[in-house]
């Protein structure tokens, strides 16, 4: 699991220059072979015995925040990128720029707010980051316009096999990616870390148009209501209920005939899975699936809570089911007569 | 010379899906600078500079503006119309048009009068189908002339105001097509590897479509996209100001180190760059050229205007002169300097 | 002569988007005796082909329908769901709806004090089962179901569900048994997911690569009570398609269309549609590009149990398409 280092570097949509070196370096380690296509997308090749062309894949970039002007106080006015919601901004820490300067999502204090100010959460044009500088010139020695921002946030194990981090969406996906081309499967597969993706799955378009896969595995950290008012049926995942496989989102519909075959590799072997029973979002499947003259894809996702937030949470319990089950639909897809 | 190319691509109609009617004013401008000419199956205009290298560069600009369309000839000589594109409806009352029916046909877009309007109603929000194009022509005379389906632009002549500021409809995003007659004019001068291909894109205002079917065509190395972008005005001081150079673009859908070396050849040589964070969807035909084929690397540069998707945009050409030679001399640079360096993650 | 038993059919068979393997499958066996090719590509797209060697051209009409999915099963019999495809809450209220398995199940509301906030999370289908253990056999998430209605017909018109696009199928289908003598390398296409974003008709393009595209699919009209500025109208006959959100077709092919209706007295009208999209949106934008037209449907009470379209039309539509794959 590589966890810890994944979820505390940069990487913000289109800025994945971090998480791709770590991944490089990972990859010569393992002494995988790769190249690095012309938007950024990391391609692995595991080679093995094949049916089919399979592409496994899993985002790099993280939502974030970009710098959108510097004010005559040296405060950061800043925009989000990808979808951030903006209740979870205020009070944060972030780091700017290549060079990681630490700064402070400020706001006025309760004290000074009028009654219905308080409780509301500001718009992002009513928020700034503090670098602790006093003037423009001082901050633009530091940042400039276009610079990304990225949550600090460490990785923390808590609970009962809980992990918490940001960017857990999709850094979970990488991880498993990175421990499935580490196992030399003999079984071809394309691993590809994929760029854009929380910007408009745009890196897997790519992707997919060099590989032409007849199969595409996508790994997400995906979307958990999974709190206490919540309704079951509105829930969508369940945190520790295992991998769940993706029915239909505003991206994909699902060839449920392949999803129903994963579902049964995963209960052939024991492993846990649920489905993901909402049909809001998307991901890099949306992609895959409609390139070129078109491909199968099954998406298995990690429940995360708090998703694209800080403080995601997620279960190492559902982290090895999603392992365990796309090392098998891998293995089922090329094995032998 | 410039201005005079825009005052003649602005007073041309170019509406989206219509660009091939004035298809003999572009040649006519940039055959002198450029080597080949053909069309996408869009109708986007392509010529080529011809170079010695095998690097492709594509410099898009939209040649498409945003026009109406009739899609009713009702008694009285009234036409209802929609949009080709996005048009806020308010700019459009009391608007002198051109439909462009078998002949060209005079009209003007009112609006009942205010005597007759409750005060409740003259605060609403215009929709189209509240407004009608007024051709003067009895029904039976006008059917002969217009059918559903043909197109109209505002009727407006291009402006001089003062110094090099200039008012014209369409300057989004003609602007950017004289940024790259610009480039083209310099590379002639200075000399370039590359095969640079000025592209005029069709039908950008209604999806980004010919710069697909285009950059799919021309398979570049890397694009250059051109765009006019919000300039300053009393109610938005925090933008980009007109006569400041071109706007540069960073975000999530743009090539970061390409748009770095941009900066620095600006730096380096000394042209005027502004600077905006777009972090997502950038709306222009960037979107479509870095996802084609196998992804195309790119930056984008705006030149700032007011009053955008109005007839009466506002652009300073200093603005283009300074983008058009920036642009010659960061290609220049590309020549000069290795590319897959510039393009490796 | 109109086929009703052939649109019956088409209407009646189960196909939202992405489960289309039951309507495939009745449209291969109409059409199999009648085509040099036919294929199923990786989204599930039917392509049948009779073999020329000119112009390559393609016709698209898609095979899916709008129906539900269902999310969630509770053991009482009570299923949550969400749209596929274009469905408001608010116009689901009541309906039978059907599943796959031939089961049923109608659609009822939470209690709600305010009936404008109604949302699809407020809506469940009873499907009138107490037997625990038969629910959870029977229905389970993922599973689609689609309206439930009967098929009906008068002399002038057919009101039925999924006319949107069977209809286009059967112009297809009945088109292409009377394929017209001529060197034209012809594709029908029987597309999947058009309602959930024109998914099937991106892929099949790229691989078809066509020299021109013709989808064929029902559109809006102006003729009813709540009035859309719009001049199509049904018995107005083929509706040649102008522009809406996905295209603005190309000159020529709208050109080439109004000619072949004119040289053959085909009754057309000019259609301009200012909100949706159809087959030819993506096909056009296929690699460099390809000149793309659409032959519509004008048809009333559009995604809804009861879709009204004239029987007349449908013949012109039939024979324009003959008509534009011999030209």
């Amino acid at each position: 699991m590589f966890l810890k280092e994944l979820t505390e570097l940069s990487g913000v949509s289109g800025y994945e220059y971090e998480v791709r070196n770590y991944i490089k370096n990972k990859l010569k380690e393992i002494d995988c072979e790769y190249y690095i296509d012309k938007l950024g997308n990391v391609i692995a090749h595991n080679k093995g015995r094949k049916n089919k062309t399979i592409m496994v894949a899993a985002h790099m970039d993280e939502v974030g925040l970009i710098v959108r002007q510097i004010d005559s106080k040296g405060l950061i006015k800043f925009e989000a990128v990808g979808g951030i919601d903006q209740r979870v901004l205020n009070s944060k820490v972030v780091l700017v720029g290549d060079n990681k300067i630490p700064g402070v999502i400020g706001s006025k204090a309760v004290h000074l707010m009028s009654k219905e100010e308080r409780g509301k959460s500001l718009p992002i044009d009513k928020l700034y980051i503090d670098i602790g500088t006093d003037s423009k010139e001082e901050t633009e020695k530091l940042v400039s316009i276009g610079d990304y921002v990225s949550f600090k946030s460490d990785y923390v194990e808590f609970g009962d096999n809980m992990i918490k981090g940001k960017a857990l969406d999709d850094r979970v996906g990488c991880s498993i990616l990175l421990e499935l081309l580490s196992m030399k499967l003999d079984a071809d597969f394309y691993g590809v870390f994929t760029v854009m993706e929380e910007v408009g799955l745009r890196g897997a378009e790519t992707a997919a148009y060099q590989l032409e896969p007849d199969l595409g595995i996508v790994l997400e950290g995906t979307v958990s209501a999974d709190m206490p008012e919540v309704e079951d049926y509105y829930k969508t995942t369940i945190i520790g209920k295992g991998a769940a496989l993706s029915i239909m989102d505003n991206a994909t519909v699902y060839d449920i005939d392949v999803v129903r075959e994963v579902a049964k590799i995963a209960e052939d072997n024991n492993i846990q899975y649920q489905y993901r029973t909402s049909g809001a979002g998307g991901n890099d499947a949306g992609a895959i699936h409609k390139t070129k003259k078109g491909a199968k894809v099954v998406s298995i996702s990690i429940p995360c809570r708090y998703i694209h937030s800080s403080v995601s949470v997620a279960s190492k319990n559902d982290y090895e089911n999603v392992l365990r089950l796309t090392k098998e639909v891998i293995l089922e897809n090329q094995k032998g007569d | 010379m410039l201005k005079d190319f825009l005052f003649d691509i602005c007073s041309s109609q170019f509406v989206s899906g219509f660009e091939h009617v004035n298809s003999h004013i572009l040649p006519k401008y940039f055959k002198p600078y450029t080597d080949s000419f053909e069309k996408d199956k869009l109708g986007s205009y392509i010529f080529k500079a011809s170079g010695t290298s095998e690097t492709n560069i594509m410099l898009a600009a939209h040649i498409d503006e945003i026009g109406l369309m009739v899609t009713e000839i009702l008694e009285g000589g009234f036409l209802s119309f929609t949009s080709v594109g996005g048009i806020n409806p308010a700019s459009l009352v009391a608007q002198e048009v051109t439909v462009f029916g078998k002949e060209k046909i005079f009209g003007v877009i009112g609006i009942k009068p205010p005597h007759i309007t409750d005060a409740e109603e003259r605060k609403k929000p215009l929709k189209l189908k509240d407004l009608y194009i007024d051709t003067g022509y009895p029904r039976e005379d006008l059917v002969k002339m217009v059918k559903v389906g043909d197109i109209a632009t505002i009727k407006r002549e291009p402006l001089s105001l003062q110094g090099s500021r200039i008012s014209a409809k369409a300057l989004d995003d003609r602007a950017g097509v004289a940024v790259m007659l610009e480039t083209a004019k310099e590379l002639k001068k200075i000399s370039h590897k590359s095969n640079v291909f000025f592209t005029a894109t069709a039908q950008e205002e209604t999806g980004t479509r010919g710069a697909k079917t285009s950059s799919y065509k021309i398979n570049p190395h890397i694009g250059i996209v051109l765009e006019v972008g919000f300039g300053m005005t009393p109610d938005m001081t925090d933008l980009p100001q007109l006569g400041k150079g071109p706007i540069v673009a960073f975000g999530g859908r743009l090539n970061a180190k390409l748009t770095k070396k941009f900066v620095e050849v600006c730096k380096k040589y000394n042209y005027p760059l502004q600077y905006e964070a777009v972090p997502g969807r950038t709306g222009t035909d960037a979107e479509a050229l870095q996802i084609t084929r196998e992804g195309i690397p790119c930056i984008l540069l705006s030149i700032p205007l007011r009053y955008m998707h109005t007839s009466v945009e506002t652009i300073d050409l200093k603005d283009v002169e300074n983008a058009g030679k920036a642009i010659a001399r960061f290609i220049n640079e590309l020549d000069n300097s290795d590319l897959e360096e510039i393009l490796c993650f | 002569m109109f086929n009703s038993e052939l649109m019956k059919k088409l209407s009646d068979c189960f196909g939202p988007s992405g489960r289309e393997k039951y309507i495939r499958e009745l449209i291969i066996d109409e059409i199999k005796d009648y085509v040099d090719e036919i294929s199923t590509d990786p989204l599930g797209n039917l392509i049948a082909r009779k073999k020329g060697s000119g112009k390559k051209i393609m016709f698209s009409a898609h095979m899916d329908q709008i129906g539900l999915i269902v999310t969630h099963v509770d053991e009482k019999g009570f299923l949550r769901f969400t749209n596929v495809g274009g469905l408001k809450a608010k116009n689901l209220l009541g309906l039978h709806m059907v599943f796959a398995n031939g089961l049923e199940g109608v659609i009822c509301q939470e209690e709600l004090k305010d009936k404008e906030k109604l949302t699809m999370g407020k809506l469940f289908l009873d499907v009138g089962v107490t037997d625990k253990e038969f629910v959870k056999q029977n229905f389970r998430v993922g599973d689609m179901c689609v309206f439930k209605s009967q098929y009906y017909e008068t002399e002038d018109c057919v009101i039925c569900k999924a006319a949107d696009d069977r209809v286009g199928c059967y112009i297809l289908i009945e088109a292409l048994k009377n394929h017209p003598n001529t060197d034209n390398d012809v594709y029908y296409v029987f597309s999947v997911q058009e309602e959930v974003g024109c998914r099937g008709a991106k892929t099949a393009g790229y691989s078809i690569n066509p020299d021109l595209a013709i989808a064929v699919d029902v559109t809006a009209t102006g003729d009813t009570p709540d009035e859309i500025i719009m001049e199509v109208k049904l018995d107005g006959g083929a509706a040649i398609k102008i522009k809406d959100n996905s295209l603005i077709v190309h000159p020529e092919v709208k050109d080439m269309l109004t000619y072949l209706s004119e040289k053959n007295n085909i009754k057309y009208q000019y259609e301009i549609l200012e909100f949706g999209g159809t087959d030819a949106g993506p096909i056009h934008l296929s690699r460099e590009g390809v000149p793309s037209g659409v032959i519509s449907i004008p048809t009333r009470n559009l995604h809804t149990s009861g879709e009204i379209f004239s029987k007349k039309d449908v013949e012109e539509c039939i024979k324009l398409v003959r008509a534009a794959a011999g030209h």
